[in-house]
C-alpha cells in the first residue's frame, strides 16, 4: 500500500472472510468480480480506470489468478434500483464477488435510512443465499457532507449492517477523513478535488486489500509502510490455499 | 396553427412528465409513476411512440413521399437529436460545476458520471462526442440518435419489402439477446444503459403497429377486443409483480437467460409483452378522455389535461431536453433543501410549468414562421418522430 494511503488503513474493513471466493479459487484460477456503483469505473487522469488497478493488484496478491472485473455501475442509481438490476447481472455474469459502492446516491437523494437499510440487508441476504460474496464500498467523502445529518446516518447504517451481516465494508469516507487529517499535518493544503483523486487511488488499494484479506483471512498480514511512490505496492500474501 | 390534440401526443406528453419525475431519485412522487405499477416504464412508451410517429412521418397523409426524401429527413432528424444531446450534456456539466463551486462541494463533480469529464477530459470529451460516454439520466437521447440512424433503413424495408420489416427487426433482437451483444461505453469501461440493438425492436413495433392498413397494425385493430382481454391479466400480473416484489429469481431461469429476465438494458421479451398489453388496454382510454372533456362538469379538468399533455407531446424533443435539465436541477434543489413533501411538490409543479412553457414557446415560435399555419402540410400536422 502506498504511503499516502496508509493513514486511511485504520478505518478499513475488519478481517471478514469471503468464503465463496476462497472455494472458487480452490477449484480454478479465475476470479470474476461484478462492480456496481460508480467508484471502480472512475477514470484516473491519463491512465484508464480503477478497475484495471484493482485487477492488477489482485492478480499480484492472488499469485497469478486471472481477475476479471465486469463494470455494471450506473451512475446516480439508488440502492433499490441497483439491487433489482444486480440480481439480473448476477444471473448473467455469474460472478464470484460483487463489489458494491452503495449509499452515496441514497444519502444525496434523502432516501429514508430505514428504507436504505432494508434494501441493503435483503440484497446481502440474497447474495449470500446464491453463494456470491460481497464487498461493500461506503460513501464518498467531502468536507461539506460531514455536517449533513442524513449523510452521516446513512454512512453509520451501512457500517452497522455490514457488521450485522458479517460482510466487509471499505469505509471510504472514514479512510478519506484520516488521509485528509494526516495530509493536513504534513503537507501544504491541497485542493479537495486533488485529495479526492488521491482518495480514489487509495480506494483501489483498499478494495484489493479487503478482498485479499477476505480470501486469506488471518494469514494475510497488514502491509508494511513502503516508500511513497504513488504506485500501489505488491501485497505480500501466501499462495492460494 | 398547432395540430389538434391526439392520442399519440397525449401519451407522449404523459411519458415526458413521467420521465422527468423518474429522473429525480428519492422524490416523493417518483413512488407513484408507471414504473412502480408495471414491468415496463415510460422509456418503453417514449420509444414505442417514436416508432409510431416514424410511420406518420414516413408515410404522411395522402401520397407517400419519395423514399429518398424520407430517408434524408430521418437522417436530418438524427442529427438534430444528436445536437440536442450534446447541448444538454454540456449544460448539465456546467450546472454540476457551478453547483459544486457555489456549494463548495466537490462531490457534485463526481455525480452522474461527470467526474470523468473533470478528471480526464481529453478522452472523455471524445467519448461525449461519440456518445460512448453518457451522463447518468442523460442516456435516452443517445439511444434515440442510434434509432433514428437506423430509421431510414427501416423505412426503406417498409417501402420495398413490407412483410420483411418485423422479421428483420425481430431476428436482430433475438440475435442480440442470445449473444448478449451491446454497445460499449468509453473511456469508462461498461455498456450502454439502453442497448439500441435491442430497443430497436419496440421502436419497429411502434412503426409497424401504426400502419392500420397492413400487417400487425391491421390485425391489432381488427382483434383489439380479444387483445385487450388477453392484456388485462398481464397488466394485473405486472402490477402485482411490481407492487409486491414478486420478481422470479433470475438465477433460476433457463439459458439464454435474457429471453426470460425482465431487463431494461436489453428490453427483454417480458417487458415488451407487458408493455404491449398496457398499450392494448390503455388504448381504450383516449375516447373516454375526449368524451369526458365534453361533459359540463368534467370539461375543464379533462380538457386542460388533454391540452397540456398533447402540447408537451407535440414538442417532445424540446420538452425532453428541458425536462432532463430540470430533473438534474431538481436533484440539486433536493440536496440543498433536503427533499420534503413540500419541496418535492414545488419541484414537480415548477418542473411541469417550465416544460409547459417550453412547449408553449415552441408552439408560438412555429406559429410565427412564415406559412406555418396556412400552408401546414399534412406531414407537419402529424406527430413528429
Amino acid at each position: 500500500m502506498s504511503k499516502s494511503c496508509q493513514p486511511g488503513a485504520a478505518a478499513l474493513a475488519d478481517e471478514t472472510a469471503l468464503p465463496n471466493i476462497a472455494t472458487a479459487l480452490a477449484k480454478r484460477r479465475t476470479l470474476k468480480i461484478l462492480a456496481m456503483g460508480a467508484a471502480p469505473g472512475r477514470l484516473r487522469p491519463h491512465r484508464g480506470d480503477y478497475t484495471n488497478v484493482i485487477e492488477t493488484m489482485l492478480e499480484r496478491a492472488l499469485n497469478g489468478t486471472d481477475v476479471l472485473i465486469v463494470n455494471r455501475g450506473v451512475s446516480g442509481e439508488l440502492a433499490a434500483g441497483a439491487a433489482i438490476r444486480m440480481r439480473n447481472e448476477v444471473a448473467l455474469e455469474e460472478p464470484d464477488l460483487v463489489l458494491w459502492q452503495v449509499g452515496t446516491n441514497d444519502a444525496l437523494a434523502y432516501v429514508p435510512v430505514d428504507e436504505f437499510a432494508s434494501v441493503l440487508s435483503e440484497q446481502i441476504a440474497w447474495l449470500k443465499s446464491h453463494h456470491v460474496d460481497v464487498v461493500l464500498v461506503g460513501l464518498q467523502f467531502t468536507r461539506r457532507m460531514t455536517r449533513d445529518e442524513h449523510y452521516v446516518a446513512i454512512r453509520e447504517k451501512l457500517r452497522v449492517i455490514a457488521a450485522q451481516e458479517n460482510v466487509p465494508v471499505v469505509r471510504f469516507y472514514e479512510a478519506m477523513q484520516l488521509i485528509n487529517s494526516a495530509a493536513h499535518d504534513t503537507l501544504p493544503a491541497a485542493d479537495e478535488f486533488e485529495r479526492n483523486e488521491e482518495g480514489y487511488n487509495c480506494l483501489a488499494q483498499y478494495i484489493a486489500r479487503a478482498i485479499a484479506i477476505g480470501v486469506f483471512g488471518e494469514a494475510m498480514r497488514p502491509p508494511k509502510p513502503t516508500g511513497d511512490t504513488g504506485a500501489p505496492a505488491t501485497v505480500p500474501v501466501p499462495a492460494a490455499k | 396553427m398547432a395540430r389538434t390534440a391526439n392520442a399519440v401526443d397525449f401519451w407522449r406528453g404523459f411519458a415526458l412528465i413521467t420521465i422527468f419525475i423518474d429522473h429525480i431519485p428519492g422524490l416523493f412522487y417518483a413512488s407513484y409513476t408507471l414504473i412502480n405499477f408495471s414491468i415496463s416504464d415510460a422509456a418503453d412508451l417514449f420509444v414505442f411512440l417514436a416508432g409510431w410517429s416514424l410511420r406518420l412521418m414516413a408515410q404522411g397523409r395522402g401520397e407517400p413521399k419519395p423514399i429518398g426524401q424520407v430517408m434524408l429527413r430521418l437522417f436530418g432528424r438524427a442529427l438534430q437529436i444528436y445536437a440536442a444531446q450534446i447541448l444538454i450534456t454540456m449544460l448539465a456539466i456546467a450546472l454540476l460545476a457551478v453547483t459544486a463551486i457555489e456549494l463548495d462541494n466537490p462531490l457534485l463533480l463526481q455525480w452522474h458520471n461527470a467526474d470523468a469529464v473533470f478528471n480526464d477530459p481529453v478522452p472523455t470529451l471524445i467519448g461525449l462526442a461519440l456518445l460512448t460516454h453518457q451522463l447518468g439520466y442523460f442516456d435516452i437521447l443517445p439511444l434515440y440518435v442510434v434509432l433514428m440512424l437506423m430509421a431510414p433503413f427501416f423505412a426503406l424495408i417498409d417501402r420495398v419489402a413490407k412483410p420483411l420489416l418485423l422479421p428483420v427487426s425481430f431476428t436482430l433482437y433475438v440475435f442480440v439477446l442470445a449473444f448478449r451483444l451491446t454497445l460499449p461505453t468509453w473511456p469508462v469501461a461498461g455498456t450502454w444503459f439502453f442497448n439500441p440493438l435491442a430497443w430497436q425492436f419496440i421502436f419497429v413495433l411502434g412503426f409497424a403497429l401504426a400502419d392500420g392498413e397492413n400487417g400487425v397494425g391491421a390485425f391489432a385493430r381488427k382483434h383489439i377486443g380479444i387483445l385487450r382481454l388477453i392484456g388485462v391479466p398481464i397488466v394485473i400480473a405486472g402490477i402485482l409483480i411490481a407492487r409486491l416484489d414478486l420478481w422470479p429469481d433470475p438465477t433460476g431461469v433457463p439459458s439464454p437467460k435474457l429471453f426470460f429476465l425482465a431487463d431494461k438494458t436489453f428490453n427483454t421479451p417480458v417487458r415488451i409483452i407487458q408493455f404491449l398489453s398496457l398499450v392494448a388496454v390503455f388504448s381504450a382510454a383516449w375516447p373516454y378522455l375526449t368524451r369526458a372533456a365534453k361533459r359540463p362538469l368534467l370539461r375543464a379538468p379533462f380538457r386542460g389535461l388533454i391540452e397540456l399533455l398533447s402540447m408537451l407531446g407535440r414538442h417532445s424533443l424540446y420538452v425532453f431536453c428541458v425536462g432532463s435539465l430540470l430533473s438534474l436541477s431538481a436533484q440539486v434543489v433536493r440536496l440543498v433543501y433536503h427533499g420534503s413533501f413540500a419541496s418535492d411538490t414545488l419541484v414537480v409543479s415548477v418542473g411541469i410549468f417550465v416544460m409547459a412553457l417550453t412547449a408553449w414557446f415552441a408552439e408560438a415560435r412555429s406559429r410565427g414562421r412564415p406559412g406555418s399555419a396556412a400552408s401546414l402540410s399534412p406531414e407537419r400536422s402529424s406527430p413528429q418522430a
